[in-house]
């Protein structure tokens, strides 16, 4: 065990970034194989999360602050992106009566 | 099952908040120089709360039930709030709780309780392209992981050792927005206001005038200097306000 990097009682940097790409290649499968709209977006918000997890990761290890700005700066967009994804979901159903996203194809031909 | 979750988003929330209060130890001792976790937070702490955050991500993209993925989503965004705690980002920490398992965790219920929709069939798949472009993702994400793990060299950027004392903190975050960061911080308000004009557009829905008395004042029969007739507001009311 000792040539892994990660160990188990001493939680260093590889710890926080493999955990954010954990997260990502969740958030990727999500958006790749859920039909629902909704889950899609959740998905991004957990891509979304992996990232700020990543980037905390760093600043914690440079003692930086400008990460955690970063961090705060990508939180405010998520809460944006969540608004307007939500209000474009709300006005596709009220047109569509669906949110499936394969049927959605309307600008694809 | 939405019960279970909600217990574990309150452990969560326990655990989180066992770690704010901890925050200020007046004793700080040598943690190991390669190790990022602070000594009031044992590495435990590290395993539990990733091991929530995961479990709540699979959980969330797996459920058919899409209010028990919500709710699995916000035991995810507890996890991570506590890792951030780890990472001394205190103060994003909160938002963290603030924003994603407060507002944004409103906003998917509500959107969910209004479309009230379940899904007929959860994982059948999107066209072929996008299943072989999701598996690729995967697979390289996996390699790239592997090598992580397996490779043996942590990464060289870490510095190691305590922070400054005031990292992370209110106080630094709000000297870095209004010295450093001011014009983000401005831009990311414009978006803010941009988002909220722009959801309240797309969602609202455009009400068509049924009667004469639902036209603008202006263009009432009584209105001031113009005489229009019903049929004539009927025959134009779809053109002037945007039919349905």
């Amino acid at each position: 065990m000792d040539q892994l990097a990660v160990s188990v009682t001493s939680i260093g940097l590889s710890h926080f970034l493999v955990l954010g790409v954990i997260m990502l290649g969740i958030g990727v499968v999500g958006v790749f194989l859920r039909r629902n709209v909704l889950i899609t977006l959740m998905s991004i918000e957990l891509m979304l999360n992996a990232g700020n997890l990543t980037l905390l990761a760093f600043a914690r290890a440079q003692h930086d602050m400008r990460g955690q700005a970063l961090a705060f700066l990508v939180i405010a967009v998520a809460a944006a992106e969540a608004a307007i994804g939500l209000a474009i979901v709300v006005g596709v159903f009220r047109n569509r009566r669906n949110t499936d996203l394969d049927d959605l194809n309307l600008l694809r031909y | 099952m939405i019960g279970q979750l909600l217990s574990s988003s309150t452990a969560a929330l326990g655990s989180v908040l066992g770690l704010l209060a901890q925050v200020p130890t007046g004793q700080v001792q040598q943690v190991p120089a390669d190790s990022l976790h602070p000594s009031w937070c044992p590495a435990w702490a590290f395993w539990i709360l990733s091991g929530l955050t995961i479990a709540g991500a699979l959980v969330t993209i797996t459920r058919r039930n899409l209010i028990g993925a919500v709710m699995a989503l916000v035991a995810t965004f507890f996890g991570l709030a506590g890792i951030y705690a780890m990472l001394s980002a205190h103060f994003l920490a909160a938002i963290q709780i603030l924003v994603y398992a407060g507002a944004i965790m409103v906003l998917f219920v509500f959107v969910i309780m209004v479309l009230n929709r379940e899904e007929e069939d959860p994982w059948a798949l999107r066209s072929p392209f996008a299943k072989a472009l999701g598996t690729g993702a995967l697979v390289y994400l996996l390699v790239r992981l592997g090598e992580v793990i397996i490779g043996g060299n942590p990464p060289p950027m870490a510095r190691g050792g305590n922070p400054p004392t005031d990292f992370g903190s209110v106080a630094a975050m709000g000297d870095y927005f209004f010295t450093k960061f001011l014009f983000p911080f401005e831009a990311v308000s414009i978006l803010l206001v941009i988002a909220v004009i722009g959801a309240v557009v797309l969602a609202r829905t455009s009400v068509k005038p049924t009667s004469v008395h639902d036209l603008p004042y202006a263009d009432q029969p009584h209105g001031p200097q113009k005489t229009i007739s019903a049929t004539e507001a009927e025959a134009e009311s779809p053109a002037a306000h945007g039919g349905h």
